[in-house]
């Protein structure tokens, strides 16, 4: 008996046990199911991945039913594409990438345009490159965890970032809220380090302004 | 001389230990002097912590889930 029709029996027995399927690795799952369709590999990526790319493409869209668009075409296009992923890179990083593009479709089908605001002169500090009379004032840093933590400040976080201009909150979901390196984030936008790290620091420091502002109105 | 201004434009590579270490003494005696800054380096640290907590929320229901799978059912056919 050939070798890897063995190889593939072992796959299928074993695959009928959940547990096993749940240790599997994503290249694993991948396989499983373009060589042998296995079923319970693709549900088992779509249980791991549904709620990131859902959650990325809500990122993307800020309208849930645009994102329900796009999660629904991510899913079909890896059932008709898994078997052309290569492995060059991490199979999420292939996964977002997929999302990104479908997003982008989705909106220019819909004709739906963001004008892209850049945030480069984005800054804290005066002219004169001080901070004087700018942070403290607000200094929101030793409030109870209870409110730092509370639902409301989740709610204004998840607000502001849908305010930033969207290549800067692609940027910001993928490394800050997904916890992305800045090379997957690279990889994924196809863009320079340099400009996930420029993005990033941009959309931070009006994150941390729209907190410091939300924390001070707060109190009164 | 070290200024507010160069507090914020490395406060990335502080927070991901990146500086350099003659960077590093400069930062952290410049916010060791500056209440704006320290406040500013407290503050940027707290978001972080807020924002990682979004990364745990869920967003997929029941039945956006169920609706996923009527659609893969209804266009893909079995290898």
């Amino acid at each position: 008996m050939e070798t890897g029709f063995l190889k593939k029996l072992i796959n299928i027995i074993v695959t009928k046990d959940n547990e096993y399927i749940s240790d599997k690795s994503d290249e694993e799952l991948v396989n499983l199911y373009t060589e042998i369709g296995d079923e319970n590999a693709f549900d088992e990526i779509v249980r791991r991945y549904a709620n990131k790319i859902y959650g990325f493409a809500l990122r993307i869209t800020r309208n849930s039913s645009d994102a329900e668009e796009v999660f629904q075409e991510v899913f079909l296009t890896l059932t008709k594409k898994l078997d052309t992923f290569r492995g060059e890179s991490k199979f999420s990083s292939w996964l977002y990438r997929i999302t990104v593009n479908a997003s982008y479709m989705y909106l220019r089908s819909q004709k739906k345009h963001e004008s892209n605001i850049s945030l480069e002169n984005y800054y804290p500090y005066d002219e004169k490159g001080t901070l004087m009379g700018r942070v403290m004032a607000k200094d929101w840093s030793s409030r109870p965890d209870i409110i730092i933590f509370s639902n409301e400040a989740l709610k204004i976080i998840d607000k502001s970032i849908n305010e930033l201009p969207e290549s800067y909150r692609t940027v910001f979901h993928l490394r800050d809220v997904e916890g992305l390196l800045n090379e997957e984030v690279a990889d994924i936008l196809e863009i320079s380090i340099p400009a996930v790290k420029s993005r990033l620091h941009r959309a931070r420091l009006f994150l941390r302004d729209r907190l410091s502002d939300y924390f001070h109105e707060w109190r009164r | 001389m070290f200024m507010c201004k160069d507090v914020v434009e490395n406060i990335m590579g502080y927070i991901d230990c990146e500086l350099d270490l003659q960077t590093l003494k400069e930062l952290e005696k410049h916010t060791g002097d500056c209440p704006e800054c320290m406040a500013f380096v407290n503050t940027y640290k707290r978001m972080l912590e807020i924002t990682g907590k979004l990364k745990d929320k869920p967003f997929v229901t029941p039945e956006i889930r169920n609706r996923l799978r009527i659609l893969l059912k209804s266009k893909v056919k079995p290898a």
